[in-house]
């Protein structure tokens, strides 16, 4: 599984000047985002010159990869919207980043909110919607907070409301607090909360586009993707997609976590190699030690071993061909002294508490996971045990409603096969009991 | 006489006419506080939709949200108890049974795990004599083991009662924050400095902010589990 590529793609990003995170004091503050950042004048342009399908087709030509982990163009997502009849429709903001591993969001919805608002509106128009419902998880208190503060000022100014910018369209956004549970992330899941019932996800088809909240148009995107439209809308398709990897093209936040010297989100262009993340971004590995493997993007996607990361780079289609996926950008980096047993124990644990318990693959196989992962990690298992459990996920990925149960199985399957030296070593040596006589023949 | 061998169930099933824990004369919402549930439902195209904000409400006012709570809020958005309970019963936020004064959320998610959350669970266990998930004799403190909190960078952290995060946890900062809470003193919320503005901007870019903290090394973890 050697990754063809290679080479860094991110060019010179040693001297990359952010965008979703510029350094300008104070950016958060209305004031500030609209005299030192051109703020708002983004909307002003697209509401005075564009038609709502041009801002689709420049969006889609831009090709934003979703920042939510699926990785799709998200203009042609919004070119999945049907024409406007007289259904209300709707933009949902996935502001619940529960992704173990990934924080990137919250940097935004603190540090620059009102890029996430400009962008907001511009789908809104661009898709003709009437209105946004911002879902953000509550453990987000003191953030949600703070983002209605600036929401309420541009409110006031009218920006946001009936008439916007003095055009003829309306539109609203609407703040609205989740209560923990990680399943919302997921967007039809998100949608079911929305509506004030439980977070179970709902089969596909029919597509949100077509059905989605109260049963209307509704497309869902995520905050750093809509942070992104306001970009490509200020700055043109060309600038954008001329950034970072050529088929998953932007600036990303790396959000960096574990054993290395400076954990933190940073931002920089797409298709950093892996190794330089770790090694010139966060200072190298806490104490000198070496490394052991790389989970790039939150607990969902297969980790990756030491050896595996030479050359790989933090774009989607790199990171598949080595065998792992982009995920939420959520790295996290783990030292030679980790016990990936009892690692995946704690994941497993983490994917049976979320569990919606909708569909019985997901509901019972994640606790089957956890408790033969456990029994394995206490010294109990048997070698025949990581067959059970490989078997097991081939009955959880792709037989539920949502791809939960594929997430929880990924990093079982994985972990266990890459990792197999630290199942073997804490399995019990064999499976028969031959009281001290040689099974030869 | 044979008893057919009927197995009772695994989870116990629960109490359906359960004892009031919130006295009657204490059980309403306030004239502002209606009027707060009439704005929750204007946001959305339907009541329903308003059980979230509703019952975070209640959750504020009463502390936690036995089934007469529960009642309340069906009842204030004109909906029936079921959809309430089925909507607190999910989400891990709302506390369906009394809580401490103060609950402390250990994340012990993937990341926190590896930088150390389990011997913050340890810590606290030891000086507040109390397991994960039990509150102590005098109803003060709750702790919690709890999924990720989406703050990996400054692990191990943790959250106290759905509200303030407290980040890059040692033992001097777990006793200051005890001794705080005592004092009924909750933590200020404190915004984590990027590391790029660190070195571009020389610290926090926020003046409006009075605590500021920034990303650290991790701690070597000693329980991994």
């Amino acid at each position: 599984m050697e990754a063809t590529n290679g080479q860094s793609k991110a060019g010179d990003w040693q001297n990359f000047e952010r965008v979703l995170l510029p350094p300008i004091r104070d950016l958060h503050r209305l004031d500030v985002y609209e005299k030192e950042y051109d703020g708002y004048q983004a909307i002003q342009k697209v509401l005075r010159e564009w038609e709502p399908g041009e801002v689709i087709d420049e969006v889609k030509q831009a090709n934003i990869r979703g920042r939510g982990g699926a990785a799709f163009n998200a203009g042609l997502k919004w070119s999945f919207m049907p024409p406007k009849d007289d259904r209300p429709r709707y933009l949902a903001c996935n502001a619940d980043e529960s992704e173990p591993g990934t924080y990137k969001d919250r940097q935004i919805m603190e540090y620059n909110p009102h890029l996430m608002f400009e962008g907001i509106l511009i789908a809104n128009y661009a898709m003709q919607l009437d209105a946004c419902y911002v879902y953000v998880r509550g453990e987000y208190v003191d953030w949600i907070d703070h983002m209605q503060r600036e929401l309420d000022k541009i409110y006031e100014k009218g920006y946001v409301g009936e008439n916007i910018f003095g055009s003829d369209f309306s539109t609203e956004i609407i703040l609205h607090k989740g209560a923990g549970a990680y399943i919302c992330g997921e967007e039809t899941s998100l949608m079911d909360s929305l509506e004030g019932k439980r977070g179970y996800p709902r089969i596909k088809p029919p597509f949100p586009a077509q059905k989605g909240l109260w049963g209307n148009p509704t497309t869902i995107n995520n905050v750093e993707t809509l942070s992104h439209v306001t970009l490509v809308m200020r700055h043109g398709a060309d600038w954008f997609s001329d950034i970072g990897a050529p088929t998953h093209p932007g600036s990303t936040i790396y959000g960096i976590s574990g054993h290395v010297n400076r954990p933190g989100c940073y931002e920089y262009p797409t298709g950093m190699l892996i190794s330089d993340l770790i090694e010139k971004v966060c200072g190298g590995m806490r104490d000198g030690k070496k490394l052991k493997a790389v989970i790039p993007g939150g607990s969902s996607v297969p980790p990756l071993r030491a050896d595996m990361i030479d050359g790989v780079t933090m774009d989607a289609d790199s990171l598949r061909e080595a065998g792992s996926m982009l995920g939420t950008a959520g790295m996290l980096v783990l030292n030679e002294d980790t016990d990936m047993v009892t690692w995946l124990r704690r994941v497993n644990h983490f994917y049976q508490h979320e569990s919606c318990g909708q569909c019985t693959p997901c509901r019972e196989g994640t606790g089957w996971l956890e408790a033969i992962v456990t029994r394995i990690d206490e010294g109990e298992g048997n070698l025949r045990d990581l067959d059970l459990l490989i078997d097991l996920c081939d009955q959880m990925e792709g037989r539920t409603i949502c791809a939960f149960a594929d997430a929880a199985a990924w990093p079982v399957r994985y972990t266990i096969e890459r990792f197999r030296e630290d199942f073997e070593a804490k399995c019990k040596p064999a499976v028969f009991d031959t009281g001290g006589v040689a099974m030869t023949a | 006489m044979s008893e057919f061998n009927i197995k009772k169930p695994v989870v116990p099933l629960p109490d359906m006419d359960p004892e009031p824990q919130i006295p009657e004369d204490e059980l309403f919402f306030t004239e502002e506080e209606l009027e707060q549930i009439e704005r929750y439902k204007e946001k959305y195209p339907t009541n329903r939709s308003a059980v979230m904000p509703a019952l975070w409400m209640a959750q504020q006012k009463f502390g936690f949200l036995p089934p007469e709570v529960m009642q309340l809020v069906a009842d204030a958005l004109d909906l029936p108890y079921a959809h309430v309970f089925g909507a607190a019963t999910f989400y891990t936020q709302y506390y369906k049974e009394k809580k401490g004064t103060y609950v402390l959320d250990v994340c012990c998610s993937f990341s926190c795990q590896a930088c150390g959350s389990y011997d913050v669970l340890d810590y606290l266990e030891e000086k507040l004599g109390i397991h994960a998930g039990e509150t102590t004799e005098d109803g003060r403190f709750t702790i919690q083991e709890v999924e990720c909190l989406g703050s990996c960078g400054t692990a191990p952290m943790l959250q106290v009662t759905n509200g303030p995060y407290v980040h890059n946890l040692t033992e001097e900062k777990l006793d200051q924050l005890i001794e705080d809470l005592r004092n009924d003193k909750m933590p200020p919320f404190t915004s984590v400095t990027l590391p790029q503005d660190e070195d571009e901007m020389e610290g926090n870019r926020r003046s409006d902010v009075e605590h500021t903290d920034t990303y650290q090394t991790p701690p070597e973890t000693k329980r991994w589990i």
